[in-house]
C-alpha cells in the first residue's frame, strides 16, 4: 500500500506539473533551456546555488504526501498533518530566498529580500485559515478533516477560507500579485543570475508547487477525496486541476502591486480579515 | 540508552551555545549562542518526557514553553538590537562601552 | 528494551545537531551560519518526531524555519560582509569562553552519566497531541493564557522599540551605515547629498 502511494504522488506529481506548464501564458523552451550553458557568477554560494531548485521540489512532494488520497490512505498519516504543511512552507520561504542570495549579485538578492519580507506575513492568515478548518475536524490530521467534510465542505460553511487560501498559495508558488521574487521588474529576480539546467528545474519546482498547493487546498477546502460516483483519487485530481486552473487564472488577471502597499494590504487587510474567520468559524464549531 | 544520548546531545549544544554567548562579538551571532542554549534545553526536555515520565501531559507543555521563550527573546533581542543601532551606530559588543568601570 | 535501530538513527541525529550546532561559529558567512543552526533544530524536531512527540518535532522545524529566516534577513541587514567573501572570526575573551563551555558539557555530562533518571517510556499508541490540547486548554489554561498574554507584550515592546517614530524624536536620525573597514567612514551616501547612480536601498516595505 505504501508502494502504491508512492506511486500516486509521483504520478500527480508529474502529470500535475504537465498540466501546471500548460497552464501558463508563455512556456518557456524548457528542452532547449536544458541544454544551455551555465551562468557564472562571481564568488556565489555553489551547494545552495544548485540545490534550491531541488529542495523546492522536495518540498511540494512531502506537501503532496500529506494529502489523502482516498478516504483514510495518505503516504504521510501523522497526528499533526496541518503542520507539515506549515513547516513545507516555512522552508518554501527559506528556499526562495537561499536560491536568490546564492548567486551573490543584485538583483536576485533584491527578490530574495522582497520575498521574505511578504512571505513571512502572508503565512499567517495561512495557518489561522488551516486551523479554523481543524476546528470542525477536532483534530490536525488531514485524513480527520477530509472526514468531517463529509456532510457540508469546508468551503461553504467557511467562505472565507478558501479566497485567503488562494493568495497564500499564490505567494507558495511565485505567481501573478505575489510574484515579488521571479518578477519581471527586476529581471525576473531570483533567476535573474541563472541558466541551463537549473532554470528549467526552478520553473518546473514551480509547477509542481501548484500542483501540491491546490491538492492541499482541494483536501482541506473542497472534501478531497470525497464523491458520489468516480473513485477517491479521481475527485482529488479533478478539485486540484480545478484550483490549479483557477489559481493560474489569479496569477494572469490581478495586478501586482508595489511591495509597500502589497505590505499594507497583508497585515492591515488579510491579518485581521483571518481572525475574524477564525473567531467565526471557532464560534461556529463549539 | 536513549535517555542517555539524548541527554548527552542536549548537554552538548548547551556547552556550544555558552562558548558562543560568551565569544562572539557580534550581537547577531550572540544571539544564536543563546538559541543553540534553548536548542538543547528543548532537546532535554523531549527526552525526559519521552522516556522518564510516561508521556505526561506536562511534559510536552513545557517544551511549548521553551518555544514561547525562544520566540520572544529573539523578537526583544532583535528589537534591541535594530534600537541600539538606530542610536550608537554599534552593531558589535565592544562598541557599548558607557557601563564599562 | 530499546531498539537498536532508533538508538543508532538517534545517536546520527544528535550528532549531526551538535556538528551544525558547532558549525554555526566556525563558517565564514553569517548567512550560512543562520541556516546552519537551522539545519541544528530540524535535526532536533526529527528527534522529536522520533520519540513519539510528532506536534513537538514538527512545530520545532516550522518555527525555527521563520526565525532563521528573520535571523537571515538581519545578517544581511547589519553586517558589511553577509555573503562570505571574507574570511570572519569575530570573538573576545575566547580562551574563556572555551572553558566555561567545555565546563559545563562536563559538568551536565557527569550528571547525566552518574544519576539515574526513572525509565518510564510513554506508551507508543497514546494520542500524545490530543492530550497536549487538552493540557493545554485544560488543567494548564493559565499558563497558556499567561504565555499568550507574553507573546502580546513581547509584539507591543518589539514594535515600540523599534518604532520610526522615537519618543526623543525620528529613531533614524543618527543611524548611518557601518564603514567598509573597521571605524572606518560610513558606506554610502550621507545625508543631504543627492542620490547618485548605483545605489539601491533594501526597503522591507516602510512607508
Amino acid at each position: 500500500m505504501t508502494g502504491l502511494l508512492v506511486l500516486a504522488v509521483l504520478a500527480t506529481l508529474l502529470a500535475g506539473t504537465c498540466f501546471a506548464v500548460l497552464l501558463d501564458r508563455a512556456q518557456p523552451a524548457l528542452v532547449a533551456e536544458f541544454f544551455r550553458s551555465r551562468v557564472e557568477t562571481e564568488a556565489p554560494d555553489r551547494l545552495n546555488r544548485d540545490l534550491a531548485p531541488a529542495w523546492y521540489l522536495a518540498l511540494a512532494a512531502i506537501g503532496l504526501s500529506v494529502v489523502p488520497f482516498a478516504p483514510g490512505l495518505a503516504l504521510i498519516d501523522s497526528p499533526a498533518g496541518i503542520v507539515i504543511w506549515g513547516s513545507c512552507e516555512a522552508l518554501i520561504v527559506v528556499t526562495v530566498f537561499l536560491h536568490g542570495w546564492a548567486p551573490n549579485a543584485p538583483f536576485p538578492l533584491i527578490g530574495a529580500y522582497r520575498y521574505a519580507a511578504l512571505a513571512l506575513p502572508v503565512m499567517l492568515p495561512s495557518m489561522f485559515v488551516l486551523i479554523a478548518a481543524a476546528l470542525p475536524a477536532q483534530s490536525l490530521s488531514l485524513i480527520a478533516i477530509v472526514d468531517s467534510q463529509r456532510e457540508i465542505w469546508n468551503v461553504i460553511r467557511q467562505p472565507l477560507g478558501l479566497p485567503l487560501f488562494l493568495v497564500v498559495a499564490l505567494a507558495l508558488t511565485l505567481r501573478g500579485p505575489m510574484d515579488y521574487a521571479d518578477g519581471a521588474d527586476i529581471a525576473t529576480g531570483t533567476s535573474a543570475e541563472e541558466s541551463g539546467a537549473a532554470r528549467a528545474t526552478w520553473y518546473l519546482a514551480r509547477a509542481a508547487m501548484l500542483v501540491s498547493v491546490s491538492a492541499l487546498a482541494a483536501t482541506v477546502f473542497l472534501g478531497g477525496p470525497l464523491g458520489p460516483l468516480l473513485p477517491g483519487p479521481v475527485w482529488l485530481w479533478l478539485k486540484t486541476a480545478a484550483l490549479m486552473a483557477l489559481t493560474a487564472w489569479l496569477g494572469h488577471h490581478v495586478a501586482r502591486p508595489p511591495p509597500g502597499r502589497m505590505l499594507t494590504l497583508l497585515w492591515i487587510a488579510l491579518l485581521p480579515l483571518s481572525f475574524l474567520h477564525l473567531a467565526i468559524s471557532g464560534v461556529l464549531a463549539l | 540508552m536513549t535517555l542517555t544520548i539524548v541527554l548527552l546531545g542536549a548537554a552538548a549544544l548547551i556547552g556550544l551555545g555558552l562558548y558562543g554567548a560568551l565569544s562572539q562579538q557580534s550581537f547577531v551571532m550572540l544571539m544564536m549562542g543563546l538559541e543553540l542554549m534553548l536548542n538543547g534545553a528543548l532537546l532535554a526536555t523531549i527526552g525526559f518526557w519521552s522516556r522518564a515520565i510516561g508521556g505526561m501531559p506536562e511534559g510536552q507543555l513545557l517544551a511549548i514553553i521553551v518555544m514561547a521563550v525562544m520566540a520572544v527573546e529573539m523578537a526583544i533581542g532583535f528589537a534591541l538590537i535594530v534600537a541600539v543601532y538606530r542610536k550608537r551606530q554599534a552593531d558589535m559588543t565592544e562598541s557599548l562601552g558607557t557601563l564599562k568601570h | 528494551m530499546t531498539d537498536p535501530v532508533t538508538d543508532l538513527v538517534l545517536l546520527l541525529l544528535t550528532g549531526f545537531a551538535v556538528w551544525t550546532g558547532w558549525r554555526v561559529f566556525r563558517v565564514d558567512s553569517m548567512v550560512r551560519a543562520s541556516f546552519s543552526l537551522m539545519l541544528s533544530f530540524i535535526a532536533v524536531g526529527a528527534i522529536g518526531l522520533l520519540l513519539s512527540a510528532p506536534y513537538i518535532g514538527i512545530a520545532t522545524v516550522f518555527m525555527m524555519a521563520v526565525e532563521m529566516m528573520v535571523m537571515a534577513i538581519f545578517m544581511v541587514m547589519f553586517m558589511m560582509n553577509p555573503a562570505g567573501l571574507n574570511p570572519m572570526m569575530m570573538v573576545h575573551q575566547h580562551g574563556v569562553s572555551i572553558a566555561a563551555g567545555l565546563a559545563a558539557f562536563l559538568g551536565l555530562g557527569a550528571a547525566i552519566l552518574l544519576s539515574a533518571p526513572p525509565s518510564d517510556p510513554v506508551p507508543p499508541q497514546a494520542p500524545v497531541v490530543a492530550q497536549l490540547g487538552h493540557e493545554l486548554l485544560g488543567p494548564s489554561m493559565l499558563i497558556f493564557e499567561t504565555a499568550g498574554v507574553t507573546l502580546l507584550a513581547t509584539m507591543v515592546g518589539a514594535v515600540i522599540l523599534s518604532s520610526r517614530q522615537g519618543r526623543h524624536g525620528a529613531a533614524d536620525e543618527g543611524s548611518r551605515p557601518p564603514g567598509l573597514t573597521a571605524g572606518g567612514a560610513p558606506a554610502g551616501r550621507t545625508p543631504g547629498e543627492e542620490g547618485g547612480p548605483g545605489h539601491h536601498h533594501h526597503h522591507g516595505g516602510h512607508g
